[in-house]
């Protein structure tokens, strides 16, 4: 709302630490809406930061040992934490109380790595172990159950099946639309799972990758760049996935890159890595044990290094950019958060009334009847303005429209590069019906009770 | 006696009035009668405020304190103190984690409901703020003063992004944010309501007909039915114009003294006044033609 009146350019990427959060901290994530972050701690809790009052709302206490990743459902209602004790749990930030009550308890038999619920519905969750697996759990009535994801072996390989060790699945995401699962291997492959069926519906191997560590999607989901451990972020246009046949047949495809993001000087590696919500900006968090870096990529500039952001000393773990506007959020190991954005110089010309801010002298040039006394009364003159004034202010206003396009503005943007991602077919739906079937409650407009507290709270 | 501020709560089922005898009273607003008075304040009380999921009310006082009360434990559950005279004006942000107030120490303040802290303190304007208040989506905050400014602010950054001003700056009484946000309505007393275009600084729409020269009178819209300004006077009657063409539809008689409170109901055609020591009546207005049956 405000953009308009603060800065006539596009907003671009942060520049500036805008405040730190003392919290104790390993990850961080905004949620949708970009009002809050959840923060998960080696200590096995989770707080939930309010930014615009930048104090801890909610603490999520349950885990015994640390949390190894944070999620938030679509429309923040739900908080879901995994950890190495065994348990993913999933918090409803609705209810009044703090620490809020715990919707779900998953347990498993291995120390989970990561978790994530699935874009569209909040009760299918992917789970990534320890051990190298993969699941999709889904908690609803009628699909109750957990399915194992497991890669299709390669052709011709039966026999050495059994000597070659399966690759141990790295890392797990839900692509944006979530109609798909992308899954990395220790052998460097990129695995493509219908979350539907749970079948495989390709492999991609990536050249002289190593271990593939992470993974992050441009909004439309056309997009993936993936972190691996040969200290390069490579980015991939993927191609079209048909929807699963009964033959499962999957493709094999190698990907090339359509750029390659490193450090040139240090070769540091990558910790993690976030993409703008237009997908212009590719951040990446250094893995540097000196310092706190953040680079800055201009994907639209051909991938150009734009920036390094410092933090200060202490080296970063996590990095998540806002899901709607110039900002950052990164982790440090001493635990702080800290808070990115683009600061805007003050403009002390708003101070005065009438007064515009231009840039070049701009001359003007006065019309030959401007100065002109209307000849007759001054009284009529005074009419004719009176007049005019009246016929501008006859002119309609709306002073009720144009709400909904703000609100919305977020998923409007989501649901836009969403459908621009989705084939038009009409069998692709099949899965996104499928994902809607016993929808969740998570629905827009629930509230966070503001809880009073006594004092100044410390973590 | 007078009361200085009515506000119906989000729901539209509770009428909120709070008066110059230091005491905030609840009343229901269909039948019109009083559930419950919050006793507090040490000095009488200008304005409240309810929060949006209408469980907290907060009133601004002359005793330089900002109480919030909880309707669930019937009790004041914080104070905010940090105003170094009267507080004049207050209101909380949609999402009502934030309250925004205005005070004789003519700064706007914006503080942290949870913690009960000062967040920001603005040097908004050079003489008594007589209204703030948050837009729909709480970025920005809208001030004014009885120095004839009205000011818009970023909510976050607490830099200021606009200062309207028209020719003879006369003291501006109140001001808020249309529904969309888009303009900003704003009273003057030089017995004038206009509307505003803050994006182009340009006045779109000017009602006249009403009285106010003294007092600071608050204006509404009202879009139940249809679009239309209400705003009070000193001549004790209500003035309802028509919000396009600024026609003066219809004049409420019924007050025997200056209208110091005004608000128009959330969802039905109910608008609320409110009187000075002359007469100390909240009238509701009602259109008996919408009522449901």
């Amino acid at each position: 709302m405000n953009a308009s009146l603060l800065n006539p350019f596009t907003i671009t990427h942060p520049t500036a630490v805008q405040t730190s959060l003392v919290s104790g901290a390993s990850f961080a994530r905004f949620d949708p809406s970009g009002k809050y972050v959840a923060a998960g701690r080696s200590d096995g809790s989770a707080a939930i930061w309010d930014l615009d009052t930048r104090a801890a709302i909610r603490w999520l206490e349950g885990h015994v040992k640390s949390v190894t990743s944070v999620d938030w459902s679509r429309n923040s209602r739900y908080v879901m934490t995994s950890s190495k004790d065994w348990n993913i749990i999933i918090w409803d930030l609705a209810s009044p109380t703090d620490p809020p009550q715990r919707h779900a308890t998953i347990r498993f038999d291995a120390p989970v790595v990561s978790a994530s619920f699935h874009p569209r519905n909040s009760r299918i969750i992917l789970a990534l172990l320890g051990t190298g697996e993969a699941y999709i759990v889904d908690l609803r009535k009628d699909y109750r159950g957990r399915v194992e994801l497991c890669e299709v072996p390669e052709e011709g390989d039966d026999d050495a099946q059994a000597s070659r060790s399966r690759s141990l699945m790295t890392t797990a995401r839900f692509d944006p639309s979530g109609k798909h699962v992308f899954i990395g291997t220790s052998s460097g492959s990129v695995l493509v799972f219908n979350t539907r069926t749970k079948t495989m519906v390709a492999r991609h191997k990536i050249s002289g990758t190593g271990v593939m560590k992470g993974f992050d999607f441009a909004k439309n989901g056309r997009r993936l760049v993936t972190n691996s451990s040969d200290r390069t972020i490579r980015q991939f246009n993927l191609p079209v996935y048909l929807p699963p046949n009964a033959e499962r047949e999957y493709i094999e495809q190698e990907l090339e890159p359509t750029h390659r993001f490193n450090d040139p000087i240090n070769k540091t590696a990558w910790h993690a890595m976030s993409f703008s919500p237009d997908g212009e900006w590719l951040a990446g968090g250094a893995a540097d044990p000196a310092t706190h870096k953040i680079y800055i990529w201009d994907i639209s500039n051909d991938g150009q290094f734009a920036s390094a952001l410092d933090g200060g000393r202490e080296p970063l773990i996590d990095v998540h950019w806002h899901p709607l506007k110039s900002s950052i959020v990164s982790t440090t190991n001493q635990g702080n958060i800290l808070i990115w954005h683009c600061p805007t110089p003050e403009r002390w010309g708003a101070f005065a009334g009438g007064f515009e801010e231009v840039d070049e002298n701009v001359v003007y040039e006065e019309r030959e009847d401007e100065f002109d006394i209307v000849s007759g009364a001054w009284c009529l003159y005074e009419s004719e303005l009176a007049l005019r004034k009246k016929r501008q202010e006859d002119e309609k206003v709306d002073i009720i429209g144009g709400i909904l396009e703000d609100r919305d503005l977020g998923q409007a943007v989501h649901a836009h590069n969403g459908h621009n991602g989705l084939i038009g077919n009409c069998e692709s739906d099949e899965d996104l019906e499928w994902a809607d079937e016993e929808p969740d409650n998570d629905k827009k407009g629930w509230r966070m009770k503001i809880i009073m507290v006594d004092g100044d709270d410390g973590f | 006696m007078a009361i200085s501020s009515l506000k119906f709560s989000p729901d539209g089922s509770l009428l909120a009035s709070s008066a110059a005898d230091k005491l905030v009273k609840l009343w229901d607003a269909y039948t019109g009668e009083i559930i419950k008075t919050f006793q507090g304040h040490s000095e009488g009380i200008n304005d409240i405020a309810w929060s949006s999921d209408g469980e907290y009310l907060a009133s601004a006082s002359d005793d330089k304190n900002i109480i919030l009360w909880s309707l669930e434990v019937n009790a004041a559950v914080k104070t905010l103190k940090g105003h170094t005279n009267f507080v004049f004006c207050v209101n909380y942000n949609p999402q009502s984690n934030l309250l925004v107030s205005g005070g004789y120490d003519e700064t706007v303040r914006v503080w942290d409901v949870a913690r009960g802290k000062s967040m920001k303190v603005l040097p908004a304007h050079s003489d008594p703020v007589t209204a703030v208040s948050f837009n729909h989506d709480g970025t920005l905050i809208v001030s004014c003063a009885m120095d004839g400014l009205i000011r818009i602010w970023d909510a976050e950054s607490g830099q200021c992004l606009k200062t309207l001003v028209d020719d003879d700056n006369p003291i501006c009484s109140h001001v808020k944010f249309s529904p969309n946000s888009r303009f900003v309505l704003a009273a003057t007393q030089d017995s004038t309501l206009r509307l505003w275009n803050y994006q182009n600084s340009r006045c779109v729409k000017t009602y006249t007909g009403h009285t106010n020269r003294t007092y600071c009178l608050p204006a509404c819209f009202s879009t139940t039915n249809g679009q239309f300004v209400v705003s009070g006077s000193e001549d004790a009657k209500v003035y309802i114009w028509d919000l396009q063409s600024r026609e003066l539809l219809q004049v409420l008689e019924g007050h025997r003294d200056v209208i110091l409170a005004l608000a128009t109901h959330p969802t039905r055609n109910i608008i609320a006044s409110a009187s000075m020591e002359k007469d100390l009546t909240i009238r509701l207005w009602l259109d008996e033609s919408s009522i449901p049956t």
